[in-house]
C-alpha cells in the first residue's frame, strides 16, 4: 500500500506496512498484517475495530513492547517524529517511553501498583525523565493530580482508596506527567460507567488541547470516535481497511465492514424491530481467509475477492479504502 | 383477566456490612405484563443485578413481595421454589465464566433437563438438545465441542439455549450482550427478539447500555443507588426524561454521528455510598438542580404524566418539566 507523501515533519507517528505475528510451536497468530498509520502533529487518530483486529498489538509496537518471545515484528517501520522505534537501543527506548510516548490502559483497576501511593506513581516518571529530586517530583505530581481533577491532598492515598473513574484520572496524570508528544489511549473508558466516561472524555479532550499532543485513541465505540478524534482508521483482521477524516467515515463510509459496523449499532430512542448485524464471525487469526479477509462476511462479495487482497485506493485527498468495489476515483462499481 | 405476569412490590434487599446496612435494593415496585420486556437501567452499584437475583430468590429479599403468575414466590418453600424456577430463567453477562469448561455444549444444555427429570429417555433428550441448538442458531457439528473452542457470541447462544431448555415463561437477561463485539451483539439481540416473538416470552433486560435497552424494551426502569427513580414506556422516557439523573445518563452516551450532536449535561462527582443512606434524595449531591428540600426529604414516586413515574422534588411542584 502506498502512502501519499505528506510533509514528513508534520507527522508525530508513522507506521509503515507493519506485520506482527505471534509465533508459537503450535500455531502462528497473524495479529497485524500490513498496517499503515499516520498521526499528524496535534491530531487525534481513532483506531476502531473489534476483538482481534490487531489494535492493541499495533499500539504496543509504538513503544516496542510487543510481548516476546512469541511476538515477532516481521516487517515494517514505526517512525516516531522521523526516528525508527524498532531500531532504538534499550537505553533509547527507556528515554522515549513515558517521556515522548505515554500510554493509558483499558483497566485502571489493574494498571496501577497497589502498594505505592498514587503520588509516588506519578512522581516516578517525572523523577526518571526530568532528573529532578524526589521532593520536586512529588510536588509536580501533586500539580498533575489537581490538573486531572483530584485534590492534591489525596496524593498520599493508595489506588484501592479511589473509585474506577478516579483511578483512570490517576492513570492519565501518570501518562501526562512528562507532557508526551504522543498519547496512546487503549480503550481508556471501557471499564467506566457512562456518566464517569463522559467526565473522563471531557478531561482528555481538554488536556489534549492544552498540551497540543497527538493521540492514538483505540476504541470499539464509534460514539467516542465522534467525540474526540480528528481522523479514523478502521481495522479488520490486522489491516486498516478504511481511513479518513471524521466526515469521510461517518458521512461517506465506503467499506462494507464499516457500513456493517454502523448498521449493527442500536440507535438510541429508536425501536427498530431488527438490527442489521454483520453475518458470520471475526476471522480466526491463525487461519485467515484468502484474498480480502472480509470476503466471507461481505454482502457484496465478487469473484475477485477471495483471490487477491484489495489494494489501497484513495477516493479523495483524505479518504482511502481497501476494497475491490472501489477504483481510484470516487465511483464504485456498485 | 389481568395480563400481569410479574408483580414486584416494595422489594428490598439489605446487606449487613461492617459499617452498617448496605441498601442494595430499596423499595422497588413494578409490574410486568405477559410478552413484554422491561428494561432495568443504571450504573455500577445501582442494584440492578440484585433486583434480578432477588426476583429469582437467588438472594433472599429482605422484604417485599414478588408475585409471579398469581403466586407470591417469596412464600414458597424450597421444593415449591425449585419447581417454580422452571418458569423463570436467567441469562448471564459473561459467557466466558458462566459455562462449565469441562462440559460439552450438549452436556451444558441437557443438564437442567436431567435435573428436572423432564425427558428421561436419553435419545429423546438428545433430540430436544438438537432442537434447542437449532433454535439459537448453533450448528449441529458443534454438539461435542467445549466452551473454550467457541467465541463469545456462540457461548452466549449456549447460555440462551440452556435458559430455554425448561420452556420458561420468563427470562431475566443480565447484561447479555455487554461482553460481545458490536457486530455479534446485534446478532444476539435479534435472536433474543425472535425467540421472544415465537415463544411468547417475557423478559427483564438488565443493562447499563441505554441504546440496547431502548431498542429492546417496552418499559424502562431507571435505578440510582437502590432506588427506582424513573419509570416510563421506552419512547416516553427517551423523548421526555424527567429525572435529572436520567437526563444526564441519556446525554452521557457518546453518539455515533458527527452532525447535530446533542449538548452534554455533565454530572459532578461520583455515586455515593449505599451504606446507611439518609432519608434524602440520593442523587442530590450530584444534581445540577438541587434545591434545599432535596437534602431534607426523600422524594416519593409520582405519576407525572400517564404511565410516567418519577421520584424527584422538581416534578409535581409546578415546575416539573421546566428544565427539560
Amino acid at each position: 500500500m502506498e502512502i501519499k507523501k505528506i510533509n514528513e515533519q508534520e507527522n508525530t507517528l508513522e507506521i509503515k506496512n507493519l506485520v506482527i505475528h505471534y509465533i508459537s510451536d503450535e500455531e502462528v497468530v497473524k495479529a497485524v498484517n500490513g498496517v499503515n498509520i499516520i498521526i499528524k502533529a496535534g491530531k487525534t487518530l481513532g483506531l476502531v475495530g473489534e476483538t482481534g483486529a490487531g489494535k492493541t498489538t499495533t499500539a504496543l509496537s509504538i513503544l516496542n513492547l510487543v510481548p516476546e518471545p512469541q511476538g515477532k515484528i516481521l516487517s515494517g517501520e514505526v517512525l516516531l517524529e522521523g526516528r525508527s522505534v524498532l531500531s532504538m537501543s534499550e537505553h533509547e527506548l527507556e528515554v522515549m517511553r513515558g517521556d515522548k510516548v505515554a500510554m493509558i490502559f483499558q483497566d485502571p483497576m489493574t494498571s496501577l501498583n497497589p502498594v505505592h501511593t498514587v503520588g509516588h506513581q506519578i512522581a516516578e516518571s517525572i523523577e526518571i525523565h526530568r532528573k529532578v529530586s524526589k521532593h520536586q517530583a512529588l510536588k509536580q505530581a501533586k500539580e498533575m493530580l489537581e490538573l486531572v481533577g483530584i485534590p492534591s491532598e489525596r496524593s498520599n492515598e493508595y489506588p484501592y482508596q479511589f473509585s474506577g473513574g478516579m483511578k483512570q484520572r490517576v492513570d492519565i496524570a501518570i501518562a501526562l506527567a512528562c507532557s508526551p508528544d504522543l498519547l496512546i489511549a487503549d480503550e481508556p473508558t471501557t471499564a467506566l460507567d457512562v456518566t464517569i466516561q463522559a467526565q473522563v472524555l471531557k478531561l482528555i479532550n481538554e488536556l489534549r488541547q492544552t498540551y497540543h499532543m497527538s493521540m492514538l485513541m483505540i476504541t470499539h465505540d464509534l460514539g467516542i470516535v465522534a467525540e474526540v478524534c480528528d481522523e479514523v482508521s478502521i481495522a479488520y483482521a490486522g489491516r486498516i481497511i478504511e481511513h479518513g477524516t471524521l466526515e469521510d467515515i461517518f458521512d461517506h463510509m465506503r467499506h462494507p465492514y464499516t457500513k456493517g459496523l454502523f448498521g449493527a449499532l442500536p440507535d438510541i430512542g429508536v425501536r427498530r424491530s431488527e438490527l442489521m448485524p454483520i453475518k458470520g464471525l471475526m476471522p480466526d487469526p491463525t487461519n485467515l481467509p484468502s484474498g480480502c479477509p472480509f470476503h466471507p462476511r461481505c454482502d457484496y462479495v465478487m469473484e475477485v475477492c477471495p483471490q487477491s487482497l484489495p489494494e489501497n485506493k484513495w477516493l479523495s485527498e483524505t479518504h482511502c479504502v481497501e476494497c475491490h468495489l472501489y477504483k481510484d476515483t470516487n465511483e464504485s462499481m456498485l | 383477566m389481568s395480563n400481569v405476569l410479574l408483580e414486584v412490590k416494595d422489594l428490598k434487599k439489605y446487606y449487613k456490612v461492617p459499617k452498617g446496612m448496605l441498601h442494595a435494593v430499596d423499595g422497588v415496585s413494578f409490574n410486568l405484563e405477559k410478552g413484554e420486556t422491561l428494561g432495568i437501567v443504571g450504573e455500577s452499584g445501582c442494584g440492578k443485578t440484585t433486583i434480578g437475583r432477588a426476583i429469582l430468590r437467588l438472594v433472599e429479599p429482605t422484604s417485599g413481595s414478588v408475585i409471579f403468575d398469581g403466586v407470591d414466590i417469596l412464600k414458597l418453600n424450597k421444593q415449591e421454589m425449585r419447581h417454580m424456577r422452571r418458569n423463570m430463567q436467567l441469562i448471564f453477562q459473561d459467557p466466558f465464566s458462566s459455562l462449565n469448561p469441562r462440559k460439552t455444549i450438549t452436556q451444558t444444555i441437557e443438564e437442567p433437563i436431567i435435573l428436572a427429570n423432564m425427558i428421561p429417555d436419553p435419545d429423546k433428550r438428545f433430540m430436544r438438545v438438537m432442537e434447542l441448538m437449532d433454535t439459537v442458531g448453533l450448528a449441529e457439528r458443534l454438539v461435542n465441542t467445549y466452551p473454550h473452542e467457541l467465541d463469545g457470541g456462540r457461548r452466549q447462544r449456549i447460555g440462551i439455549a440452556r435458559a430455554l431448555a425448561m420452556n420458561p415463561k420468563f427470562i431475566i437477561c443480565d447484561e447479555p450482550v455487554s461482553a460481545l463485539d458490536v457486530s455479534i451483539q446485534a446478532q444476539i439481540l435479534n435472536l433474543m427478539k425472535k425467540i421472544q416473538r415465537e415463544m411468547g416470552l417475557t423478559y427483564i433486560f438488565i443493562t447499563h447500555n441505554l441504546a440496547v435497552v431502548s431498542h429492546f424494551s417496552d418499559d424502562i426502569v431507571v435505578m440510582y443507588l437502590g432506588r427506582l427513580i424513573e419509570k416510563a414506556p421506552s419512547e416516553t422516557l427517551f423523548a421526555n426524561p424527567l429525572h435529572p439523573y436520567t437526563q444526564a445518563l441519556l446525554s452521557a452516551i457518546p453518539v455515533p454521528r458527527i452532525h447535530n450532536r446533542p449538548e452534554r449535561l455533565l454530572l459532578r462527582g461520583e455515586i455515593t455510598s449505599p451504606i446507611n443512606p439518609e432519608p434524602i434524595c440520593r442523587f442530590a449531591n450530584r444534581c445540577n438542580y438541587a434545591m434545599p428540600i432535596c437534602s431534607k426529604e426523600e422524594p416519593g414516586l409520582i405519576e407525572a404524566e400517564p404511565n410516567h413515574f418519577v421520584a424527584c422534588h422538581l416534578v409535581g411542584r409546578g415546575n416539573g418539566c421546566s428544565f427539560s
